[in-house]
Order: C-alpha cells, then structure tokens, then sequence
C-alpha cells in the first residue's frame, strides 16, 4: 500500500513536471516570486528587531531561527498540499473532483499529488538559508541526534500546516468557494513567526491548543536553543498526529456531503 | 445475477432558498432558509451483465444524479444500490477498478500532455498489467482510430479525437461496467456513428454492460434495447426501445423550403399541415402509412423546394405524450 502511493506520487511528480516544461517561464517565475515574497517578510521582521535589538529577551538570530523552522514548515505545506487551497474553484465547482472519487486511488492523495507545487521550493531554500545562517550565527552545535530532532519537527510542522488548511479546505463541499476560510485560518501562522511570549497569554495558548502553529516554530525552537521548554519540545510530532487523524475524519465528513455540480 | 441492483434509491438535496436581488442573497446569509429537494425519489431497477441501456429524462430528471450513486460519487439519501455486488459509495476504490466512467463535457484526459502519456497515467494508477494494457493499446489504435493521435497534446485535439480519446482510457483498464453520460455531445454525425458502432462492438465482444445517459435519441435508437426514462425524479418508463419506437414514432415531421412562395398543393396521403408560411412548410406524417420520402417526393412533384429536413421526435414531446397516458393507452 505505502509503496504503492510512493511510487504512484513520484509518476505524478515526473507528469507534473513534464507539465511543468511546457510552461519553463512560468516555471521560474513561480520559484522566485515566492523568494522575493520571503524577502519582503524577512525584511520586515529584521525591521522590527533592529528598532527592539532585545525582543524579550530574543535576539535578531534567535528569532530568525523561529521564522526559519517556520518556513520550512509551511514549504512542505506549499509544496505537496497547495491544491487544497483551491479544492472549491479548481475541482468542486468545474466537476473535476467527481473523477477522483471513481479512479481506484485515495481521492485525497489524488488531490494533492495532482499538483506538485514548484513555488514551495522557494520557500524551502529560503527556510534552510535561515536556519543555517541563524545557527552559525549562534554557534549552535549540529549533533546528529540534534539534526534528527530538526527533520522530525520540520516535517510535524509541515502536516499541522496541512492538516489545519485539509480542515479548512473540507468547507468547500458545502460552499464551494473555501479559500477565504482557508485564509483565516493559515493567517494565524503570522503570529508564530515570533516568540510566543511577546504575546498575551491568550494568544499563546491559541497558538498552542487553538490553532497549534507555536508546535512548527516556537517551542522546537526553544529547544534547539537550549531553553528546555520541557514537555513541550516534545510535542510537535503527537500534536501533528493527533490533527491529522482529526483532519482526516473530517475530510471524510465532508466527502458524505459532496454534493457534485448539479444534475 | 444481475450486476446492478437499485432499491428505492432516493437522493435529497438540500439547498438555500434566496429571495431575489442582494438584499436577498443577505438575508439569506444571516437567516437562511433550507428547503430540501427530491432529486431522486424512491427508484428501483435491475440490469443484468451485457445489458444496454439508455437512461434519459430532460435536464434536472434526476438522471446525473443517479448516475452519481450508481458511480460512487454521491452516497445516497435512502435506499440501497449494489454494483457488482458492492455498494459502490463504501467500496469506493474496489468498485473504481471494475467500471468506466464518461463524463461528456469533463476530460479526464491531462490537457498538456500528449495522448500516450495520460494512459500511461491510466496504466498507474488502475495498475494494468503491461501485457493487457500493450494489447488493448494496440486494439484501440486500430478501432478508435487513435494510431497518429497518441504523439498529440490533448489541447490540440479535435472534438471527435477528443472523445475517441476518452473511450479508449475509459475502457482501457477492461471495466465490467461503463457509464457513459452525454458521450456524442456536440459531434458530428460521422463521428456520433463511428462512436455509436464502438460502444455496440465492445458490448458485443466483451460483454460490457453499458448505462448511458443522453439527449440524443439516435444515440439510444443505435446502441440500447431497453430504455429507463426518469422525470422528476421517478421512474415512469423501464421497458424495451421499441414499446417507444412504436408509440412516439408513428408520427413524424417534415420541414421544407421552397424557392418560390407556396401555391396551391395537394396535401400527400397520410400527412397533415404543422405549419406553413410563405416559404415554408411544415408537414406531420404518419410513419405506419407513408415514408419521408413519399411525402418529400409528392410535395416535390408540385413545388420547388429548396431543401427540407426531418425532424427527430425529441424528448419532451416524449415525456409529455407519457403522462397524458399513450404508453397505456
């Protein structure tokens, strides 16, 4: 079954790209405007730290570090899951989604292996720089127990990004149009760029219980800096499981009431 | 055995009732009004392995819908439908590996890539043996025609490659049954015939059932032996074409031309006058009394005409003529 899907998922990446080659401008495009896009945000937090060279306590690298796991979070999202963004407009609503749901594959997995979306890879390289120039900065030591604790977050990060926009997206069977829904919630992330305790304590337990983004940037972060935030290092990979079973079930609820285009 | 069974199957939707304009369409935003609807309401049938059969009604009978459950798309409201033993919505992928499906106006084609490379995709991802599948490619380049198209991005095909394309990924993967919703939309007419002559030949050599759903009659009058006609939501015909043949087309109609106003003309044995203008004649014939071409021919003798067409009994004439009882009658 898992080899089965992963061999599948590659074929779709090889279409993708065969796809990809026909359009080769769009395909650069695509990659750097989400670069320039990082550096616009980039910029932004450098700003804000500059004019406050102690941010509670934080400094520039460290938060760099938080904004770097978050990145690479949110690029795995970008580039596997990106067609749940446009579930409502791009499947629900011309029909198409009626052909996945009679090939003999997971329609889910049809879904996002559809679309491979090259622009995340932008935003990993941009991740990885950030992460990578914040550790020499401040002379992390990269253990390979340390390296294993990074990827195992990396890639809970990235399934809480997917799991909250499948929630999300899963309001397109009944409104079709589910991308504003989809935005507020994935908005939040912004928040999780920073340390959580800059924040009132609601807002940090939002990001904790809530919408639980603080699991892909803040508390590993923490961690890798040496600040023991205890349990809660821990976390990120039972928090990634737990949502996506949930997101899961209710992907299936929606699917019940998938309604199709018309008669 | 048959190999689809449907009891009472029904299918509500539930949908916003709006009043019209914005103000409407806020009202129903805040304070929403749900009123359900029947789209499918309490319909039973059997149809046994080999079977053709045409499903047809107007727009909005209900037939997509059905169609949808039978496919496993949509899970049903009530009732019970079994595919080849299964219930199709429950064991979505199983079911997925033993029927075909066509949606007319929907590709299921990769619009960038070349022809060959969306089967291949099929290949994957039905997991096709590479034998069976280099023998029915080999078959489908022969009968379908697709030989010099397999190289061709899909965007770059013709309508009538296009669905020619799409019958052979639709049947490539050897499905035991295989619904075809609106499979002639918008062809031509050599093109419908050749399509038409491809479903009959499949059926007869693999005995593959066959549902098909359109609004074509000649599609039907071609390819089915038994019609189920479905209006609001109810059946109100399961029996053979020709019950239907024999009822709706007794009468006939015939348009034509003519190069000069109309003078005086004998009217042809069996024919009666629909319409006529200036130019213009519309006759009804009776089928079991005379042919087209009496009629066209006695009217040609007295008139000059320009050009004529016959027109097909459509569909909700059909129904109509339905509920005022002539199946019974």
């Amino acid at each position: 079954m898992l080899r089965r899907y992963t061999s599948l998922y590659w074929f779709f990446l090889i279409q993708r790209f065969k796809i990809l080659m026909e359009y080769r401008l769009n395909f650069f495009i695509g990659l750097t405007s989400t670069i320039f896009l990082q550096a616009a945000g980039l910029l932004g937090i450098w700003v804000i730290v500059s004019q406050v060279p102690d941010l509670n306590g934080w400094t520039l690298d460290q938060v760099l570090l938080i904004y770097g796991l978050l990145t690479l979070a949110k690029s795995i999202n970008h580039m596997f899951a990106d067609n749940l963004w446009v579930i409502g407009w791009g499947y629900v609503r011309p029909g198409g989604f009626d052909r996945f749901l009679v090939r003999p594959i997971n329609p889910l997995f049809h879904l996002l292996a559809d679309r491979f979306c090259h622009d995340g890879l932008g935003n990993f390289l941009v991740g990885a720089a950030l992460v990578i120039v914040s550790s020499i900065n401040l002379h992390l030591v990269w253990t390979p127990l340390n390296l294993l604790y990074l990827i195992v977050v990396v890639i809970s990060g990235g399934v809480i990004f997917i799991a909250l926009n499948l929630i999300t997206a899963t309001s397109a069977f009944w409104i079709i149009e589910s991308i504003p829904v989809t935005q507020i919630v994935f908005n939040t992330h912004e928040f999780a760029r920073f340390p959580l305790t800059i924040y009132p304590k609601a807002i940090q337990l939002f990001l904790t219980i809530l919408i639980p983004y603080g699991f892909a940037s803040y508390y590993p972060a923490t961690q890798i800096l040496g600040r023991d935030p205890g349990l809660l290092a821990w976390l990120p990979p039972f928090v990634a499981l737990v949502l996506a079973v949930f997101s899961y079930r209710v992907w299936l609820f929606g699917l019940k009431h998938y309604g199709g285009t018309g008669s | 055995m048959s190999i689809i069974h449907v009891q009472d199957l029904s299918k509500v939707y539930r949908i916003v009732e709006k009043d019209p304009g914005l103000a409407g369409s806020f009202k129903a935003l805040f304070r929403p009004r749900y009123k359900d609807i029947l789209a499918v309401d309490r319909i039973s049938f059997t149809i046994e392995p080999g079977e053709l059969v045409g499903y047809i009604g107007v727009n909005g009978a209900g037939k997509s819908t059905t169609i949808k459950m039978l496919t496993g798309i949509l899970l049903p409201s009530g009732g019970a439908v079994r595919v080849l033993e299964r219930d199709p919505y429950q064991q979505r992928v199983p079911n997925a590996r033993d029927i075909g499906v066509v949606f007319g106006q929907r590709s299921q084609l990769w619009w960038d890539l070349p022809l060959i490379e969306s089967l291949n995709f099929i290949q994957r991802i039905y997991e096709i043996p590479p034998a069976s599948f280099k023998r029915r490619l080999d078959e489908f380049a022969e009968t379908l025609e697709l030989k010099a198209l397999f190289g061709t991005p899909i965007r770059n095909l013709s309508l009538g490659q296009k669905m020619r394309a799409e019958l052979a990924a639709t049947l490539i993967h050897d499905p035991q049954v295989v619904y075809l919703d609106e499979p002639t939309i918008g062809l031509d007419l050599l093109v419908k015939e050749r399509i038409r002559e491809f479903i009959k030949a499949q059926n007869r050599q693999r005995n593959v059932t066959v549902i098909l759903t359109t609004h074509d009659l000649g599609d039907i009058e071609e390819i089915c032996q038994r019609v189920i006609m479905i209006d609001a939501g109810r059946i109100i015909y399961d029996g053979p074409l020709s019950l239907i043949k024999a009822r709706f087309g007794k009468f006939r109609e015939i348009t034509l031309e003519t190069a000069s106003p109309i003078g005086l003309f004998a009217l042809p044995t069996g024919a009666e006058i629909v319409q006529q203008a200036d130019q213009r004649l519309t006759l009804r014939f009776d089928r079991t009394v005379t042919t087209a071409s009496q009629v066209a021919a006695a009217i040609m003798n007295q008139l000059e005409v320009a050009d004529f067409s016959l027109a097909e009994p459509d569909l909700a004439s059909i129904v109509k003529q339905i509920y005022s009882g002539a199946l019974h009658a």
